[in-house]
C-alpha cells in the first residue's frame, strides 16, 4: 500500500508539469483549432533561458532561494511570452485565413526552428542547472519520504493552473478569450478585437510552459535541446485525454497520465510504460471521442 | 621535343622504381588506417601519434631484425566510403599488415578489401560482435568485443559479493546485449535477478521506477544504458534517501555523468570500462606514456588510441619472431604462439576468430570529489 501512495506521488509531480504544458495546447487550439507544435519547445526554451538568467545573474546569492526562484520564473514567463507572441504574429497570423493545413506546416516548421536554433546556441550536449541551490530535505507523510521541492513544484503548477482558471473565467478579458473561442466573428462584432485576444492566448500558453520548463530545470537539472519533443508528446496527450480546448480537462489530463503511467511501470511493466498510456488513452476516446471532460462543458477555451 | 620529354619521364619513372624497389627490400611497411578528419579525428590524430612514436623507437633501436619500420597512413574520416578508398589505396602500397581503424562501421568497410588482397588487419576500437563472426583468418583486435562486458560485469557484480541483482537497461540494442548477457551469465552463477527491466531514455523523471526497484529490494543495481539516464538514475536515487550501490556499463564513463548527478549523489557509483591510459600499469605502459608526454607533451586522450599502438606491437613482435613479412605467417604467430604477450593494455593473446582473450574490462569507482578512480 505503501508503494501505491509512493506511486501515486510520482505519478501527480510529472503529471503536474504535463498539466502546465497542456495548458498551452489546450488554450490555442480552443481559440484558433490549431495544434501549436512549436509548443514543446517554447517549454525549452523555458528551461534554457531559466538556466542563462540564473548563472548570469547570480540571484541565488544575492537574495535567497525563495526570492529568487520567484523572480525568476516572472522574468523566464514574460521572456516566453513575448516569444510566443512573435510566434504567433510571425508563423501563424499571416495563415489565418488559409487552410488549416498550413499553419499546421508552420507549426511543424517553427517547431525545427526552435530547436535547432536552441542547439546552435547552446551547443547539442547536456546542460546542468548548478547544484544545491534548492532545498534537499524531504518531509514524512504517512510513512513515505517526499522531497519538498516536489510538494512545492505541485504547489505551484496547482496555483498556476487556477489562476488561468480564474482569469479565463471571472475577469473581462476572459471572457473575451471565451467569447473568440466560441465565434471569431461574433465576437468581432461585439467589438472584441480578436487578434489582440489570439496575441494573448499566445503569451499565457508559452509563458505556462516556459514556467514548466524552468521547473524541470530546477527540479530534475539536466537540460538538453531535445527534451521539448517527449514533454510536448506527453502533454498533447494530456490535453486530448481531458478534452482538447477545454481548460479543466487539460489539468485533469494531465494529472491523469501521469499517474497511468507511473502506475502501468509499478504493476505492469516498465519498458511498456507509454504503450500502457497510450493504450488508456484510446480506450478513453473510444468510450469519450471528445475526451473526458469534452462535452460537460459546453464552451471551449 | 616531346619525345625527349617522353624519354626523360621514362627515365625518371624507372630511377624512382629503382629507388623505391631498393628500399622495399629493406624497409618493412605498415599501414594505418584511421579518422584523421572528420567528427573522430581527436582519436584519429592520438592513433597516427602512438604509432608514429612507437615506429620511431623500433626504428632507433635498430629496426626489427634490422630493418626498419615505415608507417603509411591513409584517413578513413570516420565514414565507411572514405574507409573502402583509403583500404583500396594502403592494399597497392605492398604493406605487411595494416592497422585500424576505430569505429565498428569504418572497420568493416574495410574488412573485406584487405581480406581479398591478403593483408593482416588489426583493427583498435571497433567493439561489433559481428565483425570477427566472419570467418576472415586475417583479422584480429586489440580492443575487446561487446559480449566481454557482459562477463566481465558478471564476474565483477558476483566478486563483490551481491547476491540479489536489479537490471536495467534502455532498449538500445547495446544496452539490451549487455543486459542479456549479463543477465544470463548471473542467472548461470546462481545469482538471483530480482528486477530485470528498461527504462525509457530521454525522460526527466526515473521516480516511478526507482520506487518499483526499491520495492525489489535489491543487493546492487546494474544499469547498462548511457550517461545521461544513469546521472538522472543517481541524482533521484539519492532525493528518495535509497543508498544502494550502482554499477554502469562502459557507456557511462563520461565526466558528464558527475555533472549531472551531482558530487555527492555519484560518489560510490562503479562503472565497468577499459582502463584510461593514465592507469595502465605495465613497465611497458608506463614506459610509453612518459615516451608520450616526452614526445608531444600530454597524455594520450582515451584507451582506444593506445590499443593502436598495441596493434602496431603485436605486429612488430609477430615480425621479429617468425622474420616473415607475409601476413599468413604473420596471423598464424598471433593465433597459435603469442601468448600474454605484454602490452601496453595489459597481456595479450587472440583466439581463433581474432579476437582478443583476457579481461581488459576494470571496475572504476567515482570519489567524492567526482573523480574516476580505477578500482584495484
Amino acid at each position: 500500500m505503501e508503494e501505491f501512495f509512493q506511486q501515486l506521488t510520482n505519478g501527480l509531480a510529472v503529471g503536474g508539469i504535463y498539466a502546465l504544458i497542456a495548458l498551452g495546447y489546450t488554450m490555442v487550439y480552443g481559440v484558433l483549432k490549431l495544434i501549436n507544435f512549436a509548443h514543446g519547445d517554447l517549454f525549452t526554451i523555458g528551461a534554457y533561458l531559466g538556466l542563462t538568467l540564473l548563472v548570469s545573474m547570480g540571484l541565488f546569492d544575492k537574495i535567497g532561494p525563495l526570492p529568487a526562484v520567484i523572480l525568476l520564473a516572472v522574468m523566464v514567463m514574460i521572456l516566453v511570452a513575448i516569444i510566443g507572441a512573435i510566434l504567433e504574429r510571425v508563423a501563424y497570423r499571416p495563415l489565418r485565413q488559409s487552410p488549416r493545413l498550413s499553419a499546421v506546416v508552420s507549426a511543424l516548421g517553427a517547431s525545427i526552428f526552435f530547436q535547432n536554433a536552441i542547439m546552435a546556441i547552446y551547443s547539442p550536449k547536456f546542460l546542468v542547472y548548478p547544484h544545491d541551490i534548492l532545498p534537499k530535505a524531504a518531509i514524512n507523510v504517512l510513512g513515505m519520504d517526499i522531497p519538498i521541492m516536489r510538494i512545492i513544484m505541485f504547489m505551484t503548477s496547482l496555483v498556476l493552473m487556477a489562476a488561468l482558471y480564474f482569469f479565463i473565467q471571472k475577469t473581462k478579458i476572459g471572457t473575451a478569450i471565451r467569447a473568440a473561442a466560441i465565434d471569431q466573428g461574433a465576437a468581432k462584432l461585439m467589438g472584441i478585437n480578436v487578434d489582440r485576444v489570439i496575441m494573448l492566448v499566445f503569451c499565457i500558453g508559452p509563458a505556462l510552459g516556459g514556467a514548466a520548463g524552468l521547473m524541470v530545470g530546477l527540479y530534475y537539472g539536466q537540460i538538453n535541446f531535445s527534451m521539448g519533443w517527449m514533454f510536448g508528446l506527453k502533454a498533447f496527450t494530456a490535453a486530448i485525454l481531458g478534452g482538447i480546448g477545454n481548460i479543466p480537462g487539460a489539468m485533469v489530463g494531465g494529472l491523469l497520465l501521469g499517474v497511468i503511467e507511473a502506475m502501468g511501470a509499478a504493476y505492469i511493466s516498465i519498458a511498456w510504460k507509454d504503450a500502457i498510456a497510450f493504450c488508456v488513452l484510446i480506450l478513453i476516446l473510444i468510450v469519450r471521442p471528445t475526451g473526458l471532460l469534452g462535452e460537460r462543458v459546453a464552451e471551449k477555451v | 621535343m616531346k619525345r625527349k620529354l617522353c624519354t626523360l619521364g621514362f627515365l625518371t619513372l624507372a630511377l624512382v622504381a629503382l629507388t623505391l624497389g631498393s628500399a622495399w627490400a629493406e624497409t618493412i611497411r605498415i599501414g594505418l588506417m584511421c579518422p584523421l578528419t572528420g567528427s573522430w579525428a581527436s582519436e584519429g590524430q592520438d592513433m597516427k601519434q602512438i604509432v608514429e612514436l612507437l615506429a620511431a623507437e623500433t626504428n632507433k633501436a635498430g629496426g626489427i631484425n634490422g630493418n626498419q619500420v615505415e608507417i603509411v597512413v591513409e584517413d578513413d574520416g570516420g565514414d565507411p566510403r572514405q574507409a573502402a578508398l583509403a583500404a583500396t589505396r594502403l592494399t597497392t602500397k605492398e604493406i605487411s599488415a595494416v592497422i585500424g581503424t576505430y569505429g565498428s562501421s569504418v572497420t568493416e568497410a574495410s574488412q573485406n578489401i584487405y581480406a581479398e588482397s591478403g593483408i593482416l588487419q588489426v583493427a583498435t576500437g571497433s567493439t561489433a560482435i559481428r565483425l570477427s563472426e566472419k570467418s576472415l583468418p586475417l583479422f584480429f583486435r586489440t580492443c575487446p568485443r561487446d559480449d566481454e562486458q557482459g562477463t566481465v560485469a558478471a564476474k565483477t557484480l558476483g566478486d563483490l559479493g551481491y547476491g540479489k541483482i536489479a537490471i536495467l537497461h534502455d532498449n538500445t540494442s547495446y544496452a539490451k546485449g549487455l543486459a542479456d548477457e549479463a543477465k544470463s551469465l548471473l542467472e548461470a552463477a546462481g545469482k538471483t535477478i530480482a528486477f530485470y527491466d528498461a527504462l525509457t531514455p530521454g525522460e526527466r523523471d526515473y521516480n516511478a521506477i526507482l520506487t518499483k526497484l526499491k520495492s525489489a529490494a535489491p543487493d546492487v543495481i546494474f544499469f547498462t544504458g548511457y550517461y545521461p539516464e544513469a546521472g538522472m538514475l543517481l541524482r533521484q536515487k539519492m532525493e528518495m534517501g535509497w543508498n544502494v550501490p550502482m554499477m554502469g556499463g562502459d557507456a557511462t564513463n563520461n565526466p558528464d555523468l558527475v555533472k549531472i548527478a551531482g558530487n555527492q549523489a555519484a560518489e560510490g557509483f562503479m562503472f565497468l570500462s577499459p582502463p584510461v591510459p593514465a592507469d595502465l600499469d605495465t613497465p611497458e605502459a608506463k614506459a610509453f606514456m612518459d615516451a608520450y608526454k616526452a614526445a608531444y607533451g600530454n597524455a594520450p586522450g582515451s584507451v582506444w588510441a593506445v590499443l593502436a599502438g598495441d596493434a602496431y606491437r603485436v605486429i612488430a613482435e609477430a615480425i621479429a619472431q617468425t622474420k616473415e613479412t607475409s601476413s599468413e605467417k604473420l596471423a598464424a604467430y598471433l593465433q597459435k604462439e603469442m601468448k600474454d604477450f605484454s602490452g601496453l593494455t595489459g597481456k595479450i593473446s587472440f583466439n581463433e576468430k581474432g579476437d582478443r582473450v583476457g579481461d581488459l574490462y576494470r571496475v572504476y569507482k567515482v570519489d567524492a570529489a567526482g573523480a574516476f578512480v580505477l578500482q584495484p
